[in-house]
């Protein structure tokens, strides 16, 4: 697996606390890499890192194989496509004025501009001035001046936050249609699981500028266990009976969690309740969303 | 690459009010000073001189130096809206053609500036009814504070890339200047960056006190300048961006 963006015990720090602490992220080459972690993980830390805009304490970047140094600077930039802590735009010029001085600045054919507003499918509000646009406009133009210049590698942070669902569903499909379109890695934050688990082949989960998971996302997945989840007429009476054969259970919320069992099992202790008196309502079996992973991960409420 | 920035630059500054502030502000110096002359005319002798040394005296202290700010102000307020330094500091450019990119286009419009004034000059001389033109001399006396006002230009581009604030910067070249009066009257002028506007304007003065020393006026120039550009240069490589 070749990587796209590899760090290497990557450490920032900010007062006493450690904003990125000992960070090693493989962000393999093609994948969309959704970096997902609670406010004030270390996100946009990380990804100013990796562009240089931050420089660290200690640790080491690479992007592309080229060191993150001063002096490899401008090779490692010119590979790279950033929408860092947006919105970001100069609000009193027109939206292709915006990207004018971007293709300028890297460089890049103005013909090229055409094609990114295209992209972003924002070809009838270029001529407006950005101040007057609406906050999914401007996301959409941020991402289309990280788009200029086809890099290799796009970092973007937080990209959808503030969107309406509509903004958010659209902006979506636009990341997943990037790697297929023009061949490039995607690094992508987030606070919110739903949608890296909607976008992303890939994640890192970071928590106090820590890394706890890196993996695909099915692997996460196999860290949730099964459980069944019984609803009786009388829990206390059914809690007792069951644990009096030996069957591990818990009254949670007016339910008795239980361990997976076999179907023989579970069809002799329903029987058996059923005799006792005991009126069964629901016997369901439930898995562990990631959701649920992510807290126990994390040990911290993610905002939804 | 510098020429690219340059005209980013240029683009940014469409449709603001640096332009407006370059036009207007000037007016104001220009019609105190000639009020001025016409009021003491008949103490005042050297004719074009004694017009200079009017205008020079306002324009100079309280007009020149917070006008070349708000020129560098605005350059870096536009990159503090939002999360513009991330983009600004992303973009595969050199870090020095970022800033002389900004230097290049304040120095401009501060030459400009000055060209404005002596064309004002000239206006109000033929109004005040002065005979002919302006003496040579005193064009040069203004292209070189143009040059002074280049140095200034570079210290205050340090500052505002420094400083997030707008104002800031325009009340501290105000009181920089203040102080560089308290340098010129010692006869340092040379050694404090914010009196070499004055010097070299020759502001409210009849006989060039540079006379003889333009060397050296140009050496003094030359090393506040390079100072200045270094250290700004040095912050945007070894700071983090902070957006
Ligand atoms: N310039 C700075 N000076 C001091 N502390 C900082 C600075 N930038 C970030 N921090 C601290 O570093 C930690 C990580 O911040 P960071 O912005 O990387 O988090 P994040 O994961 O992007 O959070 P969010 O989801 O809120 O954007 C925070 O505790 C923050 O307070
Ligand atoms: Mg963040």
């Amino acid at each position: 697996m070749k990587t796209a963006i590899e760090t290497a015990a990557l450490t920032k720090r900010y007062g006493a606390a450690n904003a990125v602490d000992s960070l090693d992220m493989e962000v393999p080459e093609g994948s969309i890499y959704g970096f997902l972690g609670p406010n004030g993980a270390g996100k946009t830390t990380t990804m100013k890192l990796i562009l240089g805009l931050v420089k660290p304490d200690k640790g080491t970047v690479e992007v592309g194989g080229v060191a993150v140094t001063a002096k490899n600077r401008l090779s490692v930039l010119r590979q790279t496509g950033s929408l860092i802590e947006s919105p970001s735009y100069y609000g009193h010029l027109t939206g292709r004025e915006n990207l004018q001085i971007i293709s300028m600045l890297k460089d890049v054919p103005q013909s090229e501009i055409d094609e990114v507003l295209h992209t972003v499918r924002m070809e009838n509000q270029q001529h407006k001035k950005v101040s007057h646009y609406s906050l999914g406009m401007k996301q959409r133009l941020g991402l289309a001046c990280a788009l200029l210049g086809r890099p290799k590698v796009l970092l973007l942070d937080e990209p959808t936050n503030g969107l309406d669902p509509a903004g958010i569903q659209e902006m979506r499909e636009l990341i997943r249609s990037l790697p297929g379109k023009y061949e490039m890695t995607v690094l992508v934050s987030s606070h919110l699981l739903s949608e890296i688990e909607q976008m992303a082949t890939y994640t890192g989960i970071i928590n106090r500028g820590r890394m706890i998971f890196q993996g695909e996302l099915e692997e996460l997945r196999m860290h949730s266990q099964k459980h069944l989840l019984l609803r009786t007429q009388d829990n206390d009476s059914a809690e007792r009976l069951l644990k009096e054969r030996q069957v591990p259970c818990r009254n949670q919320a007016g339910a008795l969690v239980l361990p997976e069992l076999s179907d023989e099992r579970t069809a002799g202790l329903i029987a058996l309740l059923v005799r006792e008196g005991v009126g069964i309502l629901r016997l369901e079996e439930q898995q562990k969303n990631l959701e649920d992973i992510f807290l126990s991960l994390t040990g911290r409420q993610v905002s939804l | 690459m510098l020429f690219k920035c340059i005209r980013a630059e240029l683009m940014k500054l469409r449709r603001s009010f640096v332009w407006f502030a370059c036009v207007v502000i000037p007016l104001i110096p220009a019609g105190i000073g000639t009020a001025n002359y016409l009021f003491y005319r008949d103490t005042l002798q050297g004719q074009w001189y004694a017009l200079w040394t009017q205008h020079t005296l306002f324009y100079s202290c309280f007009f020149f130096s917070p006008l070349i700010a708000v020129y560098c102000a605005y350059l870096w307020r536009v990159e503090n809206y939002g999360h513009n330094r991330n983009v600004l500091m992303t973009t595969p450019v050199p870090l020095s053609c970022i800033f002389f990119g900004k230097l290049a286009v304040a120095a401009a419009v501060t030459l400009l500036t000055q060209l404005w004034v002596f064309a004002l000059f000239t206006v109000c001389g033929k109004y005040a009814g002065l005979p002919g033109l302006p003496p040579a001399e005193i064009l040069f006396w203004c292209l070189r504070g143009g040059l002074g006002g280049i140095v200034i230009a570079a210290a205050l581009l340090l500052l505002c890339q420094c400083i997030r604030s707008f104002a800031l910067p325009i009340g501290m070249s105000l009181v920089l200047t203040m102080a560089g009066f308290l340098f010129s009257n010692k006869g340092w002028s040379l050694y404090f960056p914010f009196s070499l506007l004055t010097a070299g304007m020759n502001a409210n003065h009849y006989d060039d006190q540079l006379a003889g020393e333009m060397l050296r006026f140009l050496g003094c120039c030359g090393v506040w300048f390079l100072l200045f550009c270094a250290a700004a240069l040095w912050l945007l490589r070894t700071r983090d961006v902070k957006a």
